[in-house]
């Protein structure tokens, strides 16, 4: 038998992304003992990615807001819905529930993931005082859990397109989608590409 | 202490993949599963017929997904006129309109990611099982936890519902046979996502070919 209290640092063990195995933080290139891949590359580089995916992401919010995503025209008249307007029509109607669903999905989520992923960066330069009561790695974990939702407006606009296109009523995609497919792309790619070494260090046993 | 004794070391912990809580592994019965103490997410299950499971599971989804495939999703009904749409002819009509960044990410996010995942599945367990494929196994499993995050059918089938709230007011609605697939497809992929742990399939990869070769 191997002691395993006295040769192992806790505060140095790292989870592989890849395969989940327990992985021994030994400096900056890591490569997993289980699957091989590499598990982290240098936190400063993984930060800088994360903050150009994150921008990139926020720019493109903007035109993903002010472009319809979606025209619908009948009998020749043709009305261009932008996200925010789509939801104020539903809202209108009197289907809450949807627009409620599409409220949470395309505005809410965003602006969330945004701002966790903005605090999570920011916090993980500053020097840590005292304890958090937030796990970030918690909130890491529900940003990419709750992310890929905010792509049911543009799967909505997706099936609309295929589904209505008769020689009266017809719905095409607006500029606003394709901005708003590539905002979550990022914002995905930013969750993924930042480095869980630079959050608090673990409980212990999980006594916080 | 060796690099071999350390990961010996190292294979008997785990860390929990929500809140990052360190735990050892510690030995359950048959058909339980542990879970962590913090934040009470499972780590890890004793299923004997993780394999089984994968390689039946795997098919059956194979078969549903071609089944919603090949009929289509919704119908629509307007003033005598009849339109459906498939997940392929939605697509196509992405494409047709211009749109393809949107048709290529909404293509490779709910037909290619999903049919990928599915046959590594099957591929897996059919490997492992007859024990082949050593170094094919190991490019499976990284390239399946690269490809889990971005499968998106359970969203798209909310979508559906969605966009048919959307119409209900103008036009009538029905659903076709390939909705039926899709959703058993979904509840499928939710199974198979929550119940067989990337982690765990390492670990009986390991056995079976590590051990193979002492």
């Amino acid at each position: 038998m191997i002691r395993e209290d006295r040769i192992i640092d806790e505060s140095k063990l790292l989870r592989c992304t890849v395969c989940e195995a327990v992985n021994l933080d030994k400096g900056d290139d890591i490569y997993c003992h289980r699957c091989n891949s590499r598990i982290f590359r240098n936190p400063k580089l993984s930060t800088s990615r994360a903050w150009a995916f994150l921008i990139t992401a926020f720019i493109l919010y903007i035109p993903a807001n002010i472009y319809p995503i979606l025209f619908s025209e009948k009998l020749g008249s043709r009305d261009a819905n932008t996200i925010i307007g789509g939801i104020i029509v539903l809202w209108e109607d009197g289907s809450y529930p949807i627009a409620m669903i599409i409220l949470v999905a395309s505005v809410l989520v965003p602006i969330l993931k945004f701002i966790v992923l903005i605090y999570l960066l920011i916090k993980s330069k500053t020097k840590r005082y005292k304890k958090n009561k937030i796990n970030q790695h918690k909130l890491h974990y529900m940003t990419e859990i709750i992310g890929p939702w905010s792509m049911v407006d543009v799967f909505v606009v997706a099936i609309l397109t295929g589904l209505v296109h008769m020689t009266t009523v017809r719905v095409i995609a607006g500029p606003g989608a394709t901005a708003f497919v590539l905002m979550v792309l990022f914002t995905m790619f930013a969750a993924l590409s930042i480095d869980v070494r630079l959050f608090e260090e673990r409980d212990k046993n999980g006594s916080s | 202490m060796t690099i071999d004794e350390e990961n010996i070391v190292l294979d008997r912990l785990i860390i929990c993949s929500k809140c990052h809580t360190l735990h050892h592994k510690v030995h359950i019965a048959k058909g339980k599963s542990a879970k962590c103490e913090n934040c009470k997410k499972v780590l890890y299950h004793y299923d004997e017929r993780i394999l089984d499971s994968g390689l039946a599971l795997g098919i059956t989804g194979i078969i549903l997904f071609v089944i919603s495939n090949m009929f289509p999703l919704v119908q629509v009904e307007f003033l005598g006129h009849e339109q459906y749409v498939s997940i392929t002819s939605m697509i196509f009509s992405l494409f047709e309109n211009g749109f393809y960044v949107v048709g290529i990410t909404v293509a490779f996010l709910i037909f290619i990611f999903p049919l990928m995942i599915l046959i590594i599945y099957v591929a897996l367990s059919w490997m492992m099982m007859t024990g082949q494929g050593r170094d094919t196994t190991k490019e499976l499993l990284i390239l399946l936890s690269k490809l889990l995050p971005w499968s998106m059918i359970e969203i798209y089938v909310v979508s559906i519902l969605v966009a048919l709230v959307k119409l209900i007011g103008y036009m009538q609605v029905h659903f076709g046979l390939s909705f039926w697939a899709l959703v058993l497809f979904m509840i499928l992929d939710i199974y198979l996502s929550k119940n067989v742990h990337i982690g765990e399939l390492w670990e009986l990869r390991n056995r079976i070919y590590c051990d193979k070769g002492r």
